[in-house]
């Protein structure tokens, strides 16, 4: 292992770095959003409305995510929906986690039970008081674990936009290997910076869900 | 607030207001009749026992009060209003109606206090400082100020229930349904619920309690209604419904809950 050749990548990959941290960033803060509302969509009693939510999430599980980054980097601008690198990147990874999300929020739905919302209604709180007080926080703590899964994926996932030309931390790596053959180094290098953001992460998560539980912990 | 004289069931309610009105109701799931031709009122003050086998249908008809359950059938009055499909109208009522439930139902990622606190607040738009002050008032009726700051999974059974009794209690209804207070718990847990109950009931509220603790019913109730099969089978005082029940189902009900 050729440590001073490591140690000289580094500012390119802490670059590819910052790209992968913005691109999974921005997709996991708007998958968590569309995740919520897709997950309300789905449990709305409305027919057409489940019916479409979950037809999205069937989509996205059940096809492979590189063909998905292809259909919206080279299909959308022939339908005349020209995104930037970045923005097509960015959507297709939401895309993605989204489904996961709307999966992971629905099952903490589930867990907010007859009783509490029996216990509301006595208590005439209204729909919108309910689910803000009482069903979101409920349900997100549910979904928390599922949900820290999917986050952690969506920064793997990042990788997959190498494939795009986005250049995050994948794309620096395999782009000098292809002119300076240090195959072992790179991807040594970019495994341990991946699984250092992913530790941090899970930690981080971790600690969010020993936080939240605090209530349930008993006596 | 002690427990000193034993309650004693005041029949001077007789001319007291309506506070519940159930005429002819009726509710079916599918082709089940849950609830047939149901007539109940309750007056003012008055503290009515509701018992019956399982699935006979108590909790469906105290259900119907607060519009929980819909029925189908049959007029419904609370405090002189008709219960309706009306948003308003059932917002009005359950504001008059506290309900407490046989699995407590108490906010799990709430602390007690924040229970008690969140409906005033938010539906009766009482100040923060004013909610809380009228919570810990009945934190301390039911004896638990100083679980005000924990969350429902530290208290027990009895407590967590006493808990739901206050949090009731904080939007000052005038109406209180309870329906099975005390089967989920403990034996030894029982009688602390009962004592809240048997205080609320001393201090003049008007209840409607699904319970099988007959030595409640003796000591707290105006009336004993007797269900079967969505019905009311019998419906009298207590001396007269344990001392010499008419029907021969309220004789064998009784023969199997009292040993
Ligand atoms: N959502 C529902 N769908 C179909 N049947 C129902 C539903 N809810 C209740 N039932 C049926 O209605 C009947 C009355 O139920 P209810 O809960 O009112 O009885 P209960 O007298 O309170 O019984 P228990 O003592 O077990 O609480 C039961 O036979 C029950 O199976
Ligand atoms: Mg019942």
């Amino acid at each position: 292992m050729d440590w001073v050749y490591i140690y000289k990548a580094l500012p390119d990959l802490m670059n590819g770095l910052g790209m992968t941290l913005l691109i999974s960033g921005v997709a996991i803060c708007l998958s968590l959003l569309l995740g919520v509302i897709g997950a309300a969509l789905r449990t709305s009693g409305i027919r057409p409305l489940e019916m479409l939510v979950t037809g999205y999430v069937e989509f996205i599980r059940g096809t492979p995510y590189l063909v998905q980054i292809f259909f919206i980097f080279y299909g959308l601008p022939s339908i005349g929906l020209k995104l930037s690198i970045f923005w097509s990147g960015a959507l297709a990874l939401t895309i993605w986690a989204s489904a996961f999300h709307i999966e992971s929020f629905r099952a903490g739905l589930a867990a907010v039970g007859q009783g509490i919302r029996d216990a509301s209604a006595s208590l005439s709180l209204k729909r919108w008081q309910h689910a803000w007080f009482i069903v979101l926080p409920l349900a997100l703590r549910a979904a928390l674990p599922s949900a820290m899964n999917t986050i952690v994926a969506t920064v793997k996932n990042s990788s997959y936009l190498q494939a795009i030309g986005l250049v995050e931390l994948t794309f620096v790596a395999v782009d000098r290997i292809a002119y300076e053959f240090r195959t072992v180094e790179m991807f040594a290098s970019i495994c341990v910076i991946y699984l250092f953001c992913v530790f941090i992460l899970s930690g981080l998560g971790h600690w969010l869900e020993h936080r939240l539980n605090r209530p349930f912990a008993g006596r | 607030m002690m427990m000193t004289a034993p309650y004693i069931a005041q029949s001077s309610t007789v001319e007291a207001p309506l506070s519940v009105e159930m005429i002819g109701v009726s509710k079916w799931y599918g082709h089940f009749q849950v609830l047939d031709s149901i007539d109940f009122s309750v007056r003012r003050g008055e503290k009515i026992v509701v018992c019956g086998p399982s699935g006979s249908g108590k909790s469906t008809m105290i259900r119907c009060i607060n519009r929980l359950e819909v029925h189908q059938q049959g007029e419904i009055r609370v405090n002189g209003i008709v219960l309706t499909d009306n948003v308003r109208v059932i917002d009005q009522i359950r504001q008059d109606v506290g309900m407490v439930f046989q699995s407590f139902n108490l906010y799990p990622h709430l602390t007690i206090l924040e229970n008690c606190v969140l409906a005033p607040r938010w539906v009766k738009g009482v100040s923060r400082k004013e909610a809380e002050e009228r919570a810990m008032g009945y934190l301390e009726r039911v004896r638990i100020p100083d679980q005000a700051g924990k969350y429902p999974s530290q208290l027990s059974g009895g407590q967590q229930q006493r808990a739901a009794i206050a949090r009731s209690l904080c939007m000052n209804p005038d109406i209180m349904l309870f329906d099975e207070p005390t089967s989920a718990l403990d034996p030894e847990l029982v009688r602390e619920v009962l004592d809240t109950m048997v205080e609320l009931a001393r201090d003049g509220m008007t209840m409607v309690c699904v319970t099988h603790e007959m030595g409640f019913a003796r000591q707290v109730a105006d009336r004993v209604v007797f269900m079967d099969r969505g019905r009311i089978v019998e419906s009298a005082s207590p001396n007269e419904f344990f001392g010499n029940p008419k029907e021969e189902r309220t004789r064998n009900f009784l023969s199997q809950i009292l040993h």
